[in-house]
């Protein structure tokens, strides 16, 4: 797989996409530039230097795994041992970039091979052993067998649960499933959601499951379908039939469709695929139209190749990253004067020439600011967030990588220069100049000195170890602080109603009430804060069922034509959950299903003023104006 | 104002056809498919598209989804709605979307309307398959499809526009049955008149159906063909439709679309049966409805007697419909034990008339006497539905409170209802056995509460516009109903 395209080789021809900086220049064709885009290799370090370069021990050791991608990228043109790839691939992907663990991914990938298929991984095995041996074997499986990879799968999404606050190796590996299926294998049919991205002549560009090129056939039937509503003058949003969902979505030359069975609504489906078009915009730009205009049969494939990573860690963040859904984003829980202090430095470097300056920690905002009237869509940083932290290639070293922010200006590339400073955190510079590298670099060591200097980035470090808002510490005494802040959500009571009560429900089942989770979105702020998971929602399987649950209210609570709703209670057999939307914020709680209405509400209440309490720890605040 | 003259204004508003895989697969045959469309005139290939179209995602969808194919197209302007009537034989309605002309439907409700033409067209005719197969060049199905479906969307006509349910129909549901709450004094009373009734033959296994006005009293049918004949009942039987719609309508038939079905079924030299035509049915002095749609008997002087087939046994049973006053009564005699012909015929009606009359005028005094009008099961300050699926039985607001109610609120609990559509029918294809629990209670934007409870095969629908604001009270609401009209089903304790 390429590592290219998050690093850049040569600048050269790519001053062409930015019409700003040479205007002048006669621009070459189209597709070649692109094509020169995507396939420029495997040089990461050709522009960082390898003092500089944190947490790449061993350059030959960096080396030598960029080789290993190229290989193996020459064996799936080959066509044959997509497997191999996936290995191949998958062990360059679990490379620990500070070295902590050398090596380990490697001898992972040569070993796994050997692991029996029909058993499922045990919890202390490494969940990606048991994904390479699904991976290896589903070939030549039964139906029965095709549908218990998938729980094989579940399984070992349950291993990284665990998630936010462990540093150890995420178990979820990104990149390429099943390569060597197509639409003849029944167990390529039951995958519970399939994604393509395809040309509107028909040409497969991307699937999440098995391998483009056979799936040619496949393609050309579902441009059809789009093609043929198309011609009876109208256009298809989405077909049902039983369990499953087929949504379409076409974007001038490209169409992008979502095969479902995971009854998440359409409007969630189709802002999914919004985001993959989104996510191909950030490393194409919009300019690619343009191919499909001089030749209608081009094939794009090329041009995204080795994005396999990027777009299924953008589909893995469908099923757990709120910011999917919500158009928001969330910020790292830290005190207020340590936000203040990043925010304090971004702004400096940012007032010479650079666009956005953006801190994160994971999918998490530490700090952002933004040049003068440039405002940044939470969907873009989804996007971007995704694009760096999927792309092994940066973590080896500072990158400066051509980006394209859709909501920002679909048409032109920025310039991102990367730089991470630990596992999680990095830093995002974002510039018009394809020249600026070394500007950037100068900022980020200005940047990192102070953050240093202020313990900004131990203290970003203690955040992931405590967490952020656990439902357990939901204040329930009386204080006198305490008000009903909804008229609608609460009668007005007495505050110290329900005191047994709380107590009772409380004990090592989630918090008071039987609150289990929470989502508080600010709509000025377009930032939310999630609860961490209690142990009632503890696997990843648990999580995965509520994320949906909370789509599903959050879609009907939305509705275009008759939304948004103000309140909504509703109670099924895994949960209650509360959601209520004013003008200044919205709050998604998941409940105990047998918890009382009247408490929960009450619950909610307390929540609300909790978090109105701690927004300046939650919450980044007075950030540049943000409006889209 | 017939089907066919109204079609060229609104051609594109609303397509109906009905279609069989199995034929016209070879190329150029594409039209031998077509049992079925409306409008009749738009053109071959217009119609052909639509039966492409549909044939190829039932295709694309098996991929998938084999043990279910293709329900639902949704489009930027049109929704289609499949039903696989029988097996390979498919009904595609294709609805035009209009938020001005309030053109926004609920797809189950579509799908419950294909239902219902189906099951009634069962009823009357049998199986379309059984048709085909008596007649393979379908010419025969053709023109039975053709009379009943038209004369069954005849009653959709508002002007020259076909307007199917929409989301104004949200507190209905079509293909249950209402029925009539009776005292005890009263079920006892019924009770004896069902044994009369039943017995009119000796050994012979027959049914009766009572009905009050346009609601249900008794049955002793089986559910599916209570609900079949109870539809037709109130379509085509009950006294309201007798004294109102006859006149009005019979010109209409007899100008426009007579002719069109004498084109489609003429050649056949068979008589096509249209027991949807309006105006056909009439009261006799004896009490007994009359109806010549089931051809005339030798004599002359009077209609044969209308059959229908019986849904699960496939019984073929005739059918008398008696009528006093408000009440309705349907008895249905196994076909094989009517002894010979007329003869055994008058012996029936002869029977009803020495031993139930009295009891029949007694019972319409009775349930008269305790009737309060068309508004009797109003609910002030709610406006509800209540559906029990088990039972196919539903009970709802009167429309004319139902109208009262906003479009925005309408609107929200046309699609409140089509997310709970969406749930059910997961839940019944998960077939675990468990019964969906569902509890929603929404505050819309225009603060009406609208409200969904599911419980054990029961289904409560609310929309409570001038209620207090709080959500506790409106759970209050909810309780109070649930306890004094639902026996507590929905009450939470």
């Amino acid at each position: 797989m390429s590592s290219g395209l998050s690093s850049l080789s040569s600048s050269d021809e790519l001053d062409n996409f930015n019409p700003r900086t040479s205007p002048t220049t006669p621009p070459k064709p189209l597709e070649e530039e692109l094509a020169s885009l995507a396939l420029t290799l495997p040089h990461p370090h050709l522009l960082s230097d390898q003092e500089d370069a944190n947490g790449v021990s061993d350059g030959s050791e960096a080396d030598s795994n960029g080789l290993g991608i190229q290989q193996s990228d020459e064996e799936m043109r080959v066509g044959e041992v997509c497997e191999e790839n996936v290995v191949g691939n998958s062990a360059s992907m679990v490379q620990e970039p500070t070295g902590g663990s050398d090596g380990a991914g490697v001898v992972w990938g040569r070993t796994n091979s050997e692991i029996e298929v029909d058993r499922p991984a045990s919890p202390s095995s490494s969940g990606y052993a048991g994904e390479r041996g699904s991976s290896s074997a589903s070939s030549g499986r039964s139906e029965m067998d095709g549908v218990a990879e998938d729980e094989i799968q579940e399984l070992r999404d349950d291993d990284a649960s665990i998630g936010e606050n462990s540093n150890s190796v995420p178990s979820w590996v990104p990149g390429k499933r099943h390569g060597d299926e197509d639409d003849a294998s029944i167990s390529w049919r039951k995958r519970k959601k399939h994604f393509f991205i395809l040309s509107h002549s028909g040409k497969p560009i991307y699937s999440r499951y098995g391998d483009e090129h056979k799936l040619a056939g496949f393609s050309a039937s579902l441009q059809a379908i789009i093609s043929f509503v198309e011609d009876g003058g109208d256009r298809v949003k989405w077909v049902k039939a039983g369990k499953h969902q087929v949504v379409f979505l076409v974007k001038g030359p490209i169409y992008l469709v979502c095969i479902s069975c995971t009854e998440e609504p359409y409007e969630s489906l189709r802002g999914q695929l919004e985001l993959i078009y989104g996510q191909m915009i950030l490393i194409l730009t919009k300019s690619v139209n343009r191919c499909f205009e001089r030749n209608p049969k081009f094939d794009m494939t090329s041009l995204l190749g080795g994005t396999d990573v990027v777009f299924s860690s953008l589909i893995h963040s469908f099923g757990w990253n709120p910011a999917t859904f919500l158009h928001a984003y969330t910020c790292l829980p830290l005190a207020y004067g340590t936000r203040q202090a990043a925010g304090a430095i971004l702004q400096d470097v940012a007032d010479s020439g650079i666009l956005f300056a953006i801190l994160m920690c994971k999918h998490k905002v530490i700090s952002l600011v933004g040049a003068q009237k440039a405002s940044l869509h939470p969907d873009d940083m989804v996007l971007l967030a995704n694009f760096v932290m999927s792309s092994e290639s940066f973590r080896m070293s500072e990158s400066f990588s051509p980006i394209c922010l859709p909501r920002y200006n679909p048409m032109a590339f920025l310039y991102a220069y990367v730089h991470y400073f630990d596992v999680n955190t990095y830093l995002m510079l974002l510039t018009t100049n394809s020249d600026s590298f070394y500007h950037l670099k100068e900022c980020r060591i200005r940047i990192e000195t102070v953050l240093l200097k202020s313990n900004v980035l131990s203290e970003v470090q203690r955040s992931m170890l405590d967490g952020g808002m656990h439902v357990e510490d939901v204040p329930v005494d009386s204080l006198p602080r305490y008000r009903t802040i909804s008229p609608h959500l609460g009668q007005q009571r007495a505050p110290s109603e329900f005191p047994e009560r709380f107590k009772e429900s409380y004990a090592g089942m989630g918090g008071p009430g039987g609150l289990w989770h929470f989502i508080y979105r600010s709509i000025y702020l377009d930032q939310y804060v999630s609860s961490e998971f209690s142990s009632p929602v503890s696997s990843r399987q648990q999580q995965k069922r509520l994320y949906r649950a909370y789509q599903n209210i959050y879609a009907s609570m939305h509705d275009k034509e008759i939304g948004p709703h103000k309140t909504q209670f509703r109670r099924d057999e895994n949960y209650v959950l509360l959601c209520w939307v004013t003008q200044d914020f919205e709050l998604y709680a998941a409940f105990d299903p047998l918890a009382d209405k009247a408490l929960a509400i009450k619950i909610c209440n307390r929540v609300c003023q909790w978090i109105k309490d701690v927004e300046n720890e939650v919450f980044l605040l007075g950030a540049s104006p943000f409006s889209w | 104002m017939g089907l066919s003259t109204a079609t060229t204004a609104v051609s594109e508003a609303i397509q109906l056809c009905v279609f069989d895989s199995r034929r016209g697969q070879q190329e150029g045959q594409e039209l031998d498919k077509i049992l079925f469309f409306y409008p009749a005139d738009l053109p071959f290939t217009k119609q052909l598209y639509i039966i492409g179209l549909s044939e190829g995602l039932i295709t694309f969808t098996r991929t998938f989804s084999p043990e279910a194919a293709c329900e639902v197209i949704e489009a930027e302007k049109h929704s289609h709605v499949f039903f696989e009537a029988e097996q390979d034989i498919w009904m595609v309605l294709v609805v035009e979307k209009n938020k001005e002309l309030e053109a926004i439907w609920r797809i189950d409700a579509l799908q419950k309307l294909l239902k219902e033409i189906h099951s009634l067209f069962l009823m009357f005719h049998g199986s379309i398959r059984l048709l085909l197969e008596k007649e393979p060049t379908g010419e025969v199905s053709r023109s039975h499809l053709y009379s009943f479906i038209v004369d069954y969307l005849n009653d959709f006509l508002v002007g020259k526009k076909l307007q199917l349910p929409s989301f104004a129909d949200c507190l209905k549901e079509r293909g249950t049955v209402q029925m009539l709450t009776i005292g005890r004094d009263a079920a006892l009373e019924v009770q004896a008149l069902v044994r009369t009734l039943d017995s009119c033959i000796g050994n012979a296994s027959c049914h009766s159906m009572i009905l009050f006005q346009d609601l249900l009293v008794s049955t002793t049918l089986s559910p599916d063909d209570t609900t079949n004949l109870f539809s037709y009942a109130v379509l085509r039987l009950t006294p309201r439709v007798l004294s109102s719609g006859a006149s009005s309508w019979s010109y209409l038939i007899r100008g426009n679309v007579s002719p069109h079905v004498a084109q489609h079924g003429g050649n056949v030299g068979n008589h096509v049966i249209r027991p949807l035509q309006h105006g056909k049915w009439s009261k006799g002095r004896d009490g007994f409805l009359e109806t010549d749609i089931w051809g005339m008997e030798a004599s002359g002087w009077v209609g044969s007697t209308p059959k229908i087939w019986f849904f699960q046994t496939g019984e073929q049973m005739c059918l008398y419909v008696h009528q006093h006053k408000n009440l309705t009564l349907i008895l249905l005699v196994p076909v094989s034990s009517i002894p010979n012909g007329e003869q055994g015929i008058s012996i029936v009606r002869q029977y009803i008339l020495e031993n139930a009359s009295l009891k029949i005028m007694k019972l319409e005094e009775k349930l008269s006497k305790g009737w309060s009008g068309e508004n009797a099961y109003h609910v002030g300050g709610y406006r509800y539905l209540l559906v029990d699926d088990d039972r196919q039985i539903s009970r709802a607001s009167p429309p004319g409170k139902v109208t009262t109610l906003t479009k925005e609120s309408l609107l929200a609990m046309s699609k409140l209802r089509e997310k709970v559509d969406l749930e059910k029918s997961r839940a019944k294809q998960d077939s675990d056995g468990e019964e969906k629990e569902l509890e929603v209670t929404i505050r819309a934007k225009n603060n009406a509460w609208v409200i969904s409870r599911i419980t054990r095969g029961k289904e409560l629908y609310m929309v409570l516009e001038k209620a207090n604001e709080t959500l506790l009270y409106a759970s209050d609401m909810v309780e109070k109903f649930s306890n004094r009209y639902c026996n507590g089903a929905f009450s939470l304790d």
